[in-house]
């Protein structure tokens, strides 16, 4: 089961309201490479780990997703608050305002909902370790366009944040994928 | 807080690489303690961590795993009270026990890192117990629960600035 920490992993606290920005960092909420796919499509990939390696990492990093979720949402409702609805329409966001009002709904930029079609599993813990190494690389990629788009410090630390984690992550999956290659070579035709 | 100061003041100062990097130079006794892929495994063993504030404010515990973005050097957590400064301290503890558990998840046998990984829990630990006496639960099981009224209801939330 999962326990609430009354916490962020790393703090949000953005100062200047950011409309635009807020539509890109959408995309990290509910996009093809956000967090909630992330988040997803690691705890569902647990259940066919061949050893406990697979089994405990994939629980740490898609529970570690989960708290990058909260992250991101932290800052579109810190980049969004008090904005007025002509605000948020002149920034393209008024479809959004029409739809949900204030409330946080996962879509990409484009507003296209969250699908759980981005999720990626295969039945196969090698093809589902190399759509993790893949997707944390989109996720680091996104995440540096993002910080392309912006110099505010309040919203380049923490995306700095999670790019840094995203490195981490595709290297924790990468040494288990290389690993269980070598452990069950005789096993399997990789 | 005397001591968290101090503890502050310690990766605070440290600006050069060497300060706030930890050496692991006595890991030859590292064993697997597995037949498969243990050379492979032991190649990518860690031998050397941040100091837990440098690795949180880089998101990334491990030197040899860093790379920077943009930014020239990684944001300082700026807090403005007491109580997010050791907010923050938590933070980076926890953070340090986080990126630890990942790595052992792979590396089971590291020995020296599993002790890192409790030196670091129980520091966590400590401060959280502080923490919550003084400001309130960040667990709803806290001690800081046993108050009327409800203490779980009461700020600041996560997502609020």
């Amino acid at each position: 089961m999962w326990k609430y920490e009354k916490k962020l992993q790393y703090p949000v606290n953005i100062q200047k309201k950011n409309l635009k920005m807020a539509k890109y960092i959408l995309t990290q909420y509910g996009g093809p490479a956000g967090e909630l796919a992330a988040a997803w499509q690691y705890l569902d990939q647990r259940y066919i780990m061949p050893d406990e390696k697979g089994k405990a990492l994939l629980t740490d990093i898609g529970t570690e997703e989960l708290a990058h979720v909260e992250m991101i949402s932290a800052m579109l409702y810190q980049l969004m608050k008090d904005a007025t609805p002509q605000e948020l329409e002149a920034a393209g966001l008024g479809s959004q305002y029409a739809q949900f009002g204030m409330d946080l709904f996962p879509s990409d930029s484009f507003g296209n909902p969250f699908s759980m079609t981005y999720i990626k599993v295969a039945g196969d813990y090698i093809a589902d370790l190399e759509s993790d190494m893949a997707a944390e690389k989109r996720a680091r990629a996104t995440y540096e366009h993002l910080m392309d788009l912006t110099d505010d410090p309040d919203i380049l630390a923490p995306l700095s944040f999670l790019r840094q984690r995203e490195i981490v992550h595709y290297q924790r999956f990468k040494e288990l994928r290389d690993y269980y290659l070598e452990k069950y070579k005789n096993q399997k035709n990789s | 807080m005397k001591n968290f100061i101090n503890y502050q003041n310690k990766f605070n100062n440290s600006n050069e690489y060497g300060n706030f990097v930890q050496n692991y130079s006595n890991l030859e006794n590292y064993n697997m303690n597995n037949n498969v892929a243990n050379s492979n495994m032991n190649m990518n063993l860690q031998k050397e961590l941040y100091e837990p504030y440098q690795g949180f404010i880089r998101g990334n515990m491990f030197p040899n795993l860093y790379n920077q973005y943009k930014i020239t050097r990684p944001y300082e957590v700026e807090p403005m009270n007491e109580q997010a400064e050791l907010l923050t301290y938590i933070d980076a503890l926890t953070f340090a026990t986080h990126d630890l558990n990942l790595y052992l998840d792979n590396y089971p046998n590291d020995q020296q890192m599993i002790q890192k990984f409790n030196e670091y829990r129980m520091q966590a630990n400590k401060a959280i117990e502080q923490y919550e006496n003084a400001y309130g639960p960040i667990f709803v099981n806290s001690n800081a629960n046993s108050v009327t009224p409800w203490a779980w209801d009461n700020r600041p939330w996560p997502w609020e600035n």
